[in-house]
């Protein structure tokens, strides 16, 4: 044995007490009064603003907003103090305001499903997916009619726009970002613009441009291009602020290897940028899914089904449900909710898949 | 000889040596018997290594083998990863930074840390580069003028830039922006200082200028550096560990000593052949 080193064997009686150990994470153990300090600054403030909403009048939103918060704002600085010292005060503020704005949010949009859910339930059956409006008006009652019609008008006019808008917005990005023209600032000062286009301007321009000048006739195409102007930009901005992320390592990289610019940006750069493209695209779609405006004036609405995009006026979800909730009749009601609820499933079926691609890797050789 | 005598012999045999170097070298962190988890797979296992104080330890190993988890356990930066875990103890000053009523907030102010890759704030001049872990700790110290100087000059950084402290810290170069964070650590004045791969994407002339850094910092505070140079280790270090995994095993400390007995007359046969270039 040497002298000088220590020669670590992974042999004998050390070892195997080693290989027992368990992984432990003490950082998540808190210390008693720890646990008692935080639990009591959570419990606390709950407990007055039962006992104030129970015996006074005041309504239940200002007892959270006015009382709870500050009140629960006030009683986790305390309790920082108590366990952390005054360096953890500032982050028991954000801690709290945080949750507060989470549970905010989460009650919106609980409260918003839940309507939808129980209002939309009732229309709910398989000949609504499946028939159109043609044998039915307004009074008929439920079970009878449906909105396939109106599905199809909107997967049409959708599907239209997004055909038109994703390369185009691709091509506005690439030039913003790897082309670097001369027109760049403009051309991404013009995206931005046209991001504020409200969506009736979209399709009051459509309607006066190619519908009244007789080039067109109101029809999915129409609406698909009232659609179009509302999504490239925001197709185009997404996708430039994706390009941005990629690294200049790879461009630079993949010229030095004798690539054209070109090839640079179709072979390695856009690939690279995959994901993050199909979530822009994505976005795009949810952006306009639901806009009623523009296919008021431009698509209109149809009681049968429509099949042939340049031809007649076309149903889509918006002007179904736009068209239904504003008559006197309950089942004509019950069907925009029904209407309603289908395109919030559509839009979490877009939403969920964005998901999906944004956080999966794909690797190609 | 049992392995648990084998470890205090061998044990007090380093004690004794390092004993001789500084008669009073106390042992300012150590870590015992650690292992270390990325969710269910373990990544170091029963790293025991003393660090004493004012002294330089480098980590050499090949890639992957664990050497900055390692150095993260040790300022409390593993636990930010979800899923981390680990076993062991890690003592700092006798005590174990682990412990439940110990702040981890504290534990980084002592024990600073500088990245591979230069990380100076884009957004802050060089001056509130040197000044911000004042700023973002909350410490107070008086004299900020003196702060900025004392700590760039530390770093070696004071002649390159003292015209021009209110520039941007995007200007620096490589090697400048790595002195500039390693004054940015020093401003809050850590005992020790963690250095991962510190001169890895600096160009010769700046890791001088680092290695120089490194020996005057030496004087005051404990030092810690991972390196893959193994000139750096030789000329920068007084203890060396030699950390290896096998594939699909957990890294190990296969060797630990003086700098250089482990370069001039390793005990273990992988030793010998890493320091001789032979793999890694
Ligand atoms: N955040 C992480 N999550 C999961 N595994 C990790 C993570 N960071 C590092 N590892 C794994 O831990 C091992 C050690 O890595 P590392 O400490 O970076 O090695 P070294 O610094 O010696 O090159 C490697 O096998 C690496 O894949
Ligand atoms: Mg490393």
């Amino acid at each position: 044995m040497s002298q000088h080193t220590i020669t670590y064997e992974h042999s004998g009686v050390r070892l195997e007490e080693i290989k027992k150990q368990s992984p432990l994470r003490p950082w998540a153990n808190r210390t008693a009064k720890f646990k008692l300090v935080t639990a009591l600054a959570a419990l606390i403030p709950l407990l007055i603003i039962a006992v104030v909403y129970a015996f006074t009048e005041i309504p239940g939103a200002i007892v959270v907003v006015v009382i709870y918060l500050p009140m629960q704002i006030i009683s986790a600085v305390i309790a920082a103090l108590l366990v952390g010292g005054k360096n953890a005060a500032p982050d028991a503020v954000i801690i709290v305001l945080a949750i507060g704005a989470t549970m905010l949010s989460i009650i919106i949009v609980a409260s918003i499903l839940f309507t939808i859910i129980i209002k939309g339930f009732e229309a709910l059956s398989l000949s609504f997916l499946t028939q159109n409006n043609e044998y039915i008006s307004p009074p008929t009652p439920l079970g009878y009619g449906g909105i396939a019609h109106a599905l199809l008008g909107t997967v049409l006019i959708v599907g239209i726009a997004m055909v038109i808008s994703v390369p185009i917005g691709i091509a506005t990005a690439v030039y913003i970002t790897e082309v670097k023209g001369k027109g760049a600032n403009a051309v991404r000062f013009f995206v931005q613009a046209e991001s504020g286009v409200p969506s009736v301007v979209a399709g009051l321009f459509i309607l006066t441009v190619f519908i009244l000048s007789g080039a067109i006739t109101q029809s999915a195409f129409a609406g698909a291009l009232a659609y179009f102007i509302l999504m490239l930009p925001t197709v185009a901005r997404t996708s430039e602020e994706v390009l941005k992320l990629i690294p200049d390592d790879l461009r630079t990289g993949a010229l030095a290897l004798g690539s054209t610019r070109a090839k640079t940006v179709m072979r390695v750069v856009l690939p690279a940028a995959r994901t993050g493209i199909i979530t822009a695209t994505i976005l795009g779609i949810a952006r306009v899914m639901g806009e009623t405006a523009p296919l008021l004036l431009t698509a209109l609405t149809n009681d049968r089904t429509i099949w042939n995009p340049f031809g007649d006026p076309i149903a889509s979800l918006p002007t179904f449900i736009f068209f239904n909730v504003s008559l006197p009749f309950p089942s004509a009601v019950s069907r925009a909710w029904g209407a309603a609820l289908v395109l919030m499933a559509l839009v979490s079926i877009v939403f969920t898949a964005a998901r999906y691609f944004g956080t999966r890797k794909f690797a190609k050789s | 000889m049992s392995t648990a005598e084998f470890e205090e012999t061998a044990t007090a045999t380093l004690d004794a040596e390092l004993g001789q170097r500084s008669p009073d070298a106390k042992i300012e962190m150590e870590s015992r018997e650690l292992s270390v988890w990325f969710g269910s797979r373990k990544v170091l296992e029963g790293v025991s290594i003393k660090f004493p104080s004012n002294s330089v330890t480098a980590l050499i190993g090949p890639s992957g083998c664990g050497k900055s988890t390692y150095i993260r356990t040790l300022n409390r930066l593993h636990e930010l990863i979800p899923g981390a875990a680990l076993a062991g103890e890690v003592l700092y000053e006798g005590e174990d930074i682990y412990a439940p009523e110990i702040d981890p907030v504290s534990i980084r102010l002592k024990i600073g840390m500088v990245f591979q890759k230069p990380n100076p704030f884009p957004s802050m001049t060089i001056r509130g580069n040197v000044l911000s872990g004042l700023k973002l700790s909350g410490m107070k110290r008086p004299n900020h003028d003196d702060i900025v100087e004392e700590t760039l000059t530390a770093a070696g950084l004071w002649k390159e830039v003292k015209d021009r402290l209110d520039h941007a810290a995007g200007e620096l170069s490589g090697g400048q922006a790595q002195r500039l964070v390693i004054a940015r650590a020093l401003a809050v004045q850590p005992r020790v200082l963690l250095m991962d791969e510190p001169c890895s994407a600096l160009d010769p002339a700046s890791t001088l200028k680092v290695e120089d850094t490194i020996a005057e910092l030496s004087k005051s505070m404990t030092i810690i550096i991972v390196t893959h140079n193994m000139q750096q280790a030789v000329r920068v270090s007084d203890t060396t560990a030699f950390f290896l995994a096998a594939e699909n095993e957990p890294g190990h400390v296969v060797e630990q000593g003086p700098t250089t007995e482990i370069f001039s007359n390793p005990q273990d046969e992988r030793t010998l052949d890493y320091v001789n270039g032979r793999f890694g």
